[in-house]
């Protein structure tokens, strides 16, 4: 019979976002308009309530005869994106009303989508993953289009879903691979599995699609257009919680189900991080546009995620959950900003447009710099101390040229990412920016906090989670 | 006589495959491509899959390919204008088969993998149908649902991005009209000549 | 000697199935050619008209100089036609409808478990639901190639109507199964042996059941007038909108061919209802096992008369439809496969496969 306990340890939040969601489809065809804003509320706390759920059974389990399999790693992963899911939710509502396009539709996506984040990192199956990547992207390529009516909104979600397809059937095509020379769909199998070069071929394939979803280069090019078309709090979605999921489940796949074959794709891994961080802070200089700006500088920051990664599950794994952690943090925080910036008459999305924000709005304006600087992985704010640590587990595993990559693309990160400081603070102010929402501002000063001085109390002890966490892999 | 069947439904498979993308006209394509479809569903039947042979007519013969044609005919696009441009990227694509083909010959001929291993189409249980039936709901329950989860993102997804309401269009209220009685429409009154009501 | 024999033996098994095939074909012309006549005859009586009545007693012969007037006529393809298309649609259409045939068990073997069939599918209830699928492209294929804008209009109503109604058909189709536990057509006969209460459109052994299966019965039987395009179902050729839909352009042979086709799909799924919900070949009152042991082609014989008699009554239901009721609007239409038969047709798929877990006697 069915081992509902079992079920509950290893993917209960992910049942209980399903279930939340199902129930919202119902509410919703009841209530139609009235429960638009209502549906906001109610997802963000089903995503609060999915990450507590995830904390509680830290420690994971097996379930569904093999299909599913968590551990402290990845359970880690899990709270935080559904928690950075829960507060990219929960501000998008002013924005999408003011837009007139508030439908209770676009929570049920949201949470459609973090099941699916749940399940590729719950997957301990070929099968499973790739269901989970399914859910994970068909809810992505309809939440970049949400505003159907804007041409670019309609192009972002095209582009997105047109190359998505394509990568997704690289990931099907590699997992075929895979299956088809070690017998069998199930991570364990196939770790223990004699490595011959089908394998390979279905891992590098795999690696391909893979890249896709974090947005590595030299298979990122639709991230600048996607993150400039679609609605701001769908890009702040997209910037926190899927990344951080997404990097996780690759380095989950890297280290469980080919673990032992390291030698084979650490310079795979390797030639990706260093294209990504190149093309991401070389691109980054030309952009006046934010969200392309940020779009880029994802890109640089998923090379550096994937040095962790190619330094192996004994050292990369702690360093790269930190990593990510205060990654998607700032990140969030700074989609924030930009949903904070807004005049009469629309969203500001031009660099210059911030000019003089810091005399018009000081506290915003010291909350993005923060956020700016940790971004930038300047010293005394935390993203400093997830770069350090990505950079010492680079080193410890010997990949000195990508660590000098890394070192070098993060100084020429600091030309953009000090050129908007430098119009917050001293450029002449345009027009004046009108009210924020509530819910954007407290995030914003949160993840400033975090970013800023928090960090300071939790960091060692972050670490500790992490360097725990990560001992998960080996259990 | 099975290798004949097979070599000759297999023949057919591969040269409606390839007239799939020769074809200069969309709904030859269409149509070739539903050819393909239904003798690879020939091919399943020779294994002994007989199950999946029909599922394979039923969903994609039947109703995807339906809804391609659908698409292809209405469109109207003039291909020929538009295939104008491809010649340019015949190379790439030539590259990329050929890339393709070689990953997968040099895998099946290095690789250490059984290829003579014989395929039970019905493990475990007398037909084909039976064999999945005792695995989908148990072994694979959580696929099968997520799969279900799947679907029901696309059907959120495309009333989401198509659906518009028009208040200005006359609906139908088949309940109303039904439960309308005689007494609703008009009563009958009896007036007095000459004096109107 | 004995090789020639053998290769003869070998032989045997291909020249009976061929055999077969070219006696159900004969029968099936025949009756077609005559069950036309019985449509037209029944809506002439509804509407106190005689009907055909001047070739041959009673008109009898109408079918057969029809026959030969489609068959001497010159064929003519348009010039903006697609040839090749236009003309593999109606061959197309007659040759699934033949095809579907093949899986029909028409009367009791004479050993037990068997039956008088072509072809003995395990997979025979989705054999024929594939083969009925297939037969949108006849149409589609036709109303497209004709490069005309009523046949093609009429070509994609009929394609959306008979993918919506495919699918209650489907679950309908379901529900059999479930109660019978087989998809060989020979199982889900001889399991409603034994008297017009155990037929599946009464399902008296499944008792509370009745008040399922007789409105799947009901269901399956509305949606094969939709996947027939039998009025009040006939919009792909609503003669008012449409002229005739997809047939516009066809004259002659082609057009015979696709009427024969159509027909051969009414008088196909008449011979699924009655499979499916009507008990095949057994009659209404059991004959006994001792009887049916003793005179195994007695019973045979009056299994196909029962199989015939009961496809005759659902084909004058069908013709009685036609006089009857007045033609459906296509939003009607749609509104009726998607909103009342496809969630009506789920629930008894629940009930049904809740009964077999929890109460049912599975075979």
């Amino acid at each position: 019979m069915i081992d509902f306990t079992a079920m509950i340890l290893t993917v209960g939040p992910e049942l209980w976002l399903v279930a939340i969601a199902l129930i919202g489809v119902l509410v919703g065809a009841t209530l139609k308009d009235r429960f638009n804003s209502v549906s906001i509320k109610f997802g963000a706390l089903a995503l609060f309530a999915a990450a507590a759920f995830s904390l509680m059974n830290y420690e994971g389990g097996e379930a569904f005869n093999g299909l599913v399999r968590t551990n402290t790693f990845v359970n880690f992963a899990k709270f935080v994106s559904y928690v950075l899911a829960g507060f990219a939710l929960l501000t998008s509502e002013g924005f999408l009303k003011r837009h007139g396009t508030i439908r209770y539709e676009y929570s049920l996506l949201i949470l459609l989508a973090s099941f699916g984040m749940g399940m590729i990192l719950s997957a301990a199956d070929l099968m499973t993953l790739y269901m989970g990547v399914e859910t994970l992207s068909l809810s992505s390529y309809v939440l970049a289009a949400f505003h159907r009516d804007s041409a670019k909104a309609s192009e972002a979600g095209l582009k997105y879903f047109v190359l998505g397809a394509l990568a997704s059937g690289m990931l099907l095509y590699g997992a075929s691979l895979v299956y088809g020379f070690s017998g069998s769909t199930e991570y364990a199998v196939i770790a223990a599995a004699d490595p011959s070069i089908g394998m390979m071929f279905g891992m590098v394939l795999m690696i391909v699609g893979l890249a896709f979803k974090v947005s590595a280069a030299p298979m990122h090019i639709w991230t600048p257009d996607v993150y400039e078309g679609a609605p701001t709090p769908v890009v702040a979605f997209f910037a926190s919680a899927p990344k951080m999921a997404s990097m996780v489940v690759f380095a989950n796949v890297m280290f469980t189900m080919f673990g032992d074959v390291i030698d084979q794709w650490q310079l795979i891994i390797c030639i990706i991080a260093g294209l990504s961080m190149i093309v991401g802070s070389l691109g980054a200089l030309t952009q006046t546009n934010i969200k392309r700006l940020l779009g880029y500088s994802s890109i640089a920051n998923m090379g550096y995620a994937l040095v962790a990664v190619a330094a192996g599950p004994e050292l990369g794994a702690g360093p790269l959950l930190v990593f990510l952690t205060l990654y998607v943090i700032a990140s969030l925080g700074l989609f924030m900003g930009v949903l904070a910036m807004r005049r009469k008459g629309g969203m500001v999305e031009g660099i210059n447009e911030l000019g003089g924000l810091m005399r018009k709005r000081p506290v915003l304006a010291i909350a993005l710099s923060i956020l700016i600087f940790s971004m930038a992985g300047l010293p005394p704010f935390g993203g400093f101390f997830g770069k350090w640590e990505v950079l010492s587990a680079g080193v410890e595993a010997g990949l000195m040229p990508v660590v000098i990559i890394l070192v070098l693309a993060s100084v020429v990160s600091l030309g953009y990412y000090l050129r908007l400081i430098k119009i917050m603070w001293f450029d002449e102010p345009t027009e004046r920016f009108e009210a924020v929402d509530g819910p954007v501002t407290i995030t914003v000063l949160l993840a400033a906090l975090i970013a800023g001085i928090l960090f300071l109390f939790f960091i060692s002890a972050l670490s500790g989670w992490a360097g725990t966490a990560a001992l998960g892999l080996a259990g | 006589m099975a290798v004949i069947a097979f070599y000759l439904i297999a023949a057919v498979v591969l040269v409606s495959a390839l007239s799939v993308i020769m074809a200069r006209n969309p709904v030859h394509s269409v149509l070739w491509l539903i050819l393909a479809f239904f003798s690879s569903a020939g091919l399943l039947v020779l294994i002994g899959a007989e199950f999946l042979a029909m599922l394979l007519v039923v969903v994609y013969v039947g109703a995807v390919a339906v809804l391609f044609l659908f698409v292809v005919m209405m469109l109207d696009v003039d291909f020929v204008e538009l295939k104008r441009g491809t010649l340019r990227y015949w190379p790439f694509a030539v590259l990329v088969g050929i890339i393709f083909a070689a990953e997968i010959v040099l895998a099946s001929v290095i690789g250490t993998a059984d290829m003579e291993t014989n395929f039970d189409a019905s493990p475990g249980a007398e037909t084909n149908a039976e064999a999945i039936g005792q695995v989908m709901y148990t072994q694979y329950l959580l696929l099968f649902q997520m799969a279900g989860i799947i679907l029901l993102v696309a059907m959120v997804g495309a009333i989401v991005l198509t659906l518009r309401h028009r208040p200005e269009t006359k609906r139908q209220n088949i309940a109303k009209q039904t439960s309308r009685r005689r007494s609703d429409a008009y009563e009958l009154k009896d007036p007095t000549p000459g004096q109107g009501i | 000697m004995s090789n020639y024999v053998e290769s003869l033996g070998q032989l045997w098994g291909p020249l009976l199935v061929l055999g077969q095939i070219a006696l159900f074909t004969l029968v099936l012309l025949l009756s077609i050619a005559f069950l036309l006549l019985l449509d037209r005859k029944v809506w002439a009586g509804v509407m106190m008209r005689k009907g055909p009545n001047v070739v041959g007693p009673f008109g009898l012969m109408q079918s057969f100089a029809d026959f030969g007037k489609f068959l001497l006529k010159e064929i003519v393809i348009p010039a903006g036609a697609n040839k090749t298309v236009f003309l593999i649609a109606p061959i197309l259409t007659c040759t699934l409808a033949f095809a579907a045939w093949a899986a029909i068990p028409v009367a009791p073997g004479t050993a037990s478990g068997t039956s008088w069939v072509i072809s003995n599918l395990n997979v025979g209830v989705l054999y024929l639901f594939a083969i009925s699928s297939l037969g949108v492209y006849g149409i589609i294929m036709g109303g497209w190639a004709s490069n005309s804008k009523y046949p093609f209009l009429g070509a994609l109503r009929s394609a959306a109507q008979m993918v919506s109604y495919e699918v209650s058909i489907g679950f309908v189709i379901v529900t059999v199964i479930l109660l019978v536990g087989s998809m060989n057509l020979t199982d889900i006969v001889n399991a409603q042996e034994g008297g017009i209460w155990t037929w599946h459109a009464f399902s008296f052994q499944h008792f509370p059941l009745i008040l399922v299966m007789f409105p799947m019965f009901i269901i399956f039987f509305v949606s094969a007038l939709a996947e027939t395009n039998r009025p009040p179902f006939d919009l792909p050729e609503a003669e008012s909108e449409l002229v005739a839909g997809y047939q516009v352009e066809y004259g002659s042979t082609p057009y015979l061919l696709f009427m024969l086709g159509e027909y051969l799909n009414i008088v196909l799924m008449c011979a699924l209802m009655t499979i499916l919900f009507l008990g095949g070949w057994h009659g209404p009152f059991a004959l006994g096992e001792e009887f049916v042991r003793d005179h195994p082609f007695v019973n045979a014989f009056a299994g196909l008369f029962w199989f015939m008699f009961k496809i005759l009554f659902l084909f004058i239901m069908f013709a009685m439809v036609k006089a009857i009721v007045p033609r459906y609007r296509y939003d009607q239409l749609m509104r009726l496969g998607w909103k009342i038969f496809l969630p009506t047709s789920l629930v008894a798929v629940l009930i049904v496969s809740g009964y077999v877990v929890y109460l049912g006697v599975q075979s």
